[in-house]
């Protein structure tokens, strides 16, 4: 299982991936736990706002794209854990 | 008289009454302790006039301002104020700097503070604009904005700045061009108000690009020719290779770095990016207009604040404009603006055309008649590589 975050937008418009292949962490049964606990189908569409973040999270089969505003609880722990796993 | 009749006394319940507007003024006007309580009620009470009067008149949306735009205040006057979120995603933050008093010891404080002006006098002296609003709004910001926060943007009332990581971004204040970039997204919310998706946040984006740049010149002194055209130049770290955000002369050359990779922003309509990122990427293909933008400037010479300014602030401000206008209504619209301050086949009128054509927004064609606004349709878009 693979959960891959893509961050657009912001004032420079660069857009930066980051990828977790959970099988290779060291806790893959504490992640998949986590990834099924998050609330892919509560995720609604909000207005774009200018220059803010825009995050793309991909998990087969879940897919959602959530502003920088709404990055806030689990989603926010999501993004934390998968740009630690790759050293940010 | 500590008691204030009905409806003035803030602490009796809020009924409808009509109270003149003239009235409610010179109250909000009034000083000292005694009548602080009736100034406060009269203040508020303008404010929520303000309101419904836009909401009535269908007008651009207002964002609270505080009580502070309404005290006697010469137009074009600076209102600044500068907050420190101390490493927060809270705002405002604390007050570190208000309007008059000396710079400080922090360079993000001084920067902010320095750029607001900048960009209040380039609309001002300028075009005549008074602030974001055009009716004097205060302009705040906050600086030091989350942790190794990698953004600048503006919230609706303020101006955010983060410091960047250090390792690719420096401090975003650093920029005088992404100040003004990010206050200019106030001024198109308070006039064209452009969607922030697809070809109209390209624009959105695109216009904030050219006042930024336009600040930041105005402020050098720099004409088209001795000017930069950069967005965000220093605001990379000398880790990074690449002079800056955005290259208005030349999209998609700022930066080629193993780590960002190459700038993706497209010249022209041949490499126009369709993509569900980035709002349809309103950061990439505002490169299209960005490049006709400085062809106008380059093709009239002197200093692109004047005539190219004028007819990109007008268009911004003027009727032209629908929330959805695209890159062929935009070109349209800035084309006939030039021609209705300059003349049709004016030098400014064919430069405006000249522009849009080479970017292969509109078909390159003889001049339209001013009657005629409607220019020829652009061709369909490339896909890109994936």
């Amino acid at each position: 299982m693979k959960v891959i975050v893509s961050r657009s937008g912001g004032m420079a418009g660069i857009r930066l991936t980051w990828e977790v292949q959970v099988e290779e962490q060291p806790d893959p049964i504490l992640w998949t736990e986590f990834l099924n606990s998050l609330p892919w189908d509560e995720v609604t569409d909000s207005e774009a706002t200018p220059d803010r973040f825009a995050y793309r999270i991909r998990c087969a089969p879940h897919e959602v794209v959530l502003a920088e505003q709404e990055m806030n609880g689990p989603w926010r722990d999501l993004v934390n854990r998968v740009r630690a796993a790759n050293g940010m | 008289m500590d008691t204030l009749p009905y409806p003035l006394n803030p602490r009796l319940p809020p009924h409808c009454t009509i109270v003149p507007p003239y009235l409610l003024v010179r109250l909000a006007k009034l000083d000292g302790p005694r009548f602080a309580q009736a100034a406060a009620a009269a203040r508020q009470s303008l404010l929520r006039d303000s309101q419904i009067r836009q909401l009535r008149g269908g007008g651009r949306p207002f964002a609270y301002s505080g009580a502070r735009t309404l005290p006697t205040r010469t137009p074009g006057e600076f209102d600044r104020t500068i907050s420190d979120a101390g490493g927060q995603e809270r705002l405002p933050g604390r007050r570190v700097r208000a309007e008059g008093q000396a710079p400080g010891s922090d360079p993000a404080v001084n920067e902010a503070y320095d750029g607001l002006g900048s960009t209040q006098t380039l609309f001002w002296s300028q075009f005549g604009r008074d602030s974001v609003d055009g009716s004097g709004l205060p302009l705040d910001a906050t600086v030091h904005y989350g942790k190794q926060y990698d953004n600048a943007f503006w919230d609706g009332e303020r101006m955010v700045f983060g410091d960047g990581d250090g390792e690719v971004f420096n401090r975003f204040t650093i920029s005088l061009s992404v100040i003004g970039h990010e206050l200019t997204h106030g001024v198109t919310q308070f006039t064209a108000n452009l969607e922030y998706r697809g070809q109209s946040g390209a624009l959105n984006e695109s216009i904030s690009d050219v006042f930024g740049a336009l600040v930041e010149q105005h402020a050098r002194k720099q004409s088209t020719a001795e000017a930069s055209w950069l967005i965000g130049k220093g605001l990379f770290t000398d880790q990074v290779e690449g002079e800056a955000l955005r290259s208005m002369k030349a999209p998609g050359t700022a930066y080629n770095d193993d780590v960002l990779g190459k700038d993706p922003q497209p010249a022209s309509m041949a490499g126009y990016v369709e993509t569900e990122d980035d709002n349809g990427g309103v950061h990439l293909n505002s490169g299209i207009p960005n490049r006709a933008f400085f062809l106008v400037a380059e093709s009239l010479g002197g200093n692109a604040w004047e005539t190219p300014g004028r007819i990109w602030y007008d268009t911004l401000t003027g009727t032209g404009l629908d929330r959805r206008s695209n890159f062929a209504a935009f070109a349209a619209a800035t084309a006939d603006t030039a021609a209705r301050l300059y003349g049709n086949s004016s030098t400014a009128h064919d430069a405006v055309l000249q522009a849009w054509a080479t970017v292969g927004v509109v078909a390159a064609s003889p001049a339209p008649a001013l009657t005629q606004p409607t220019l020829p349709t652009p061709p369909a878009p490339a896909q890109p590589p994936e």
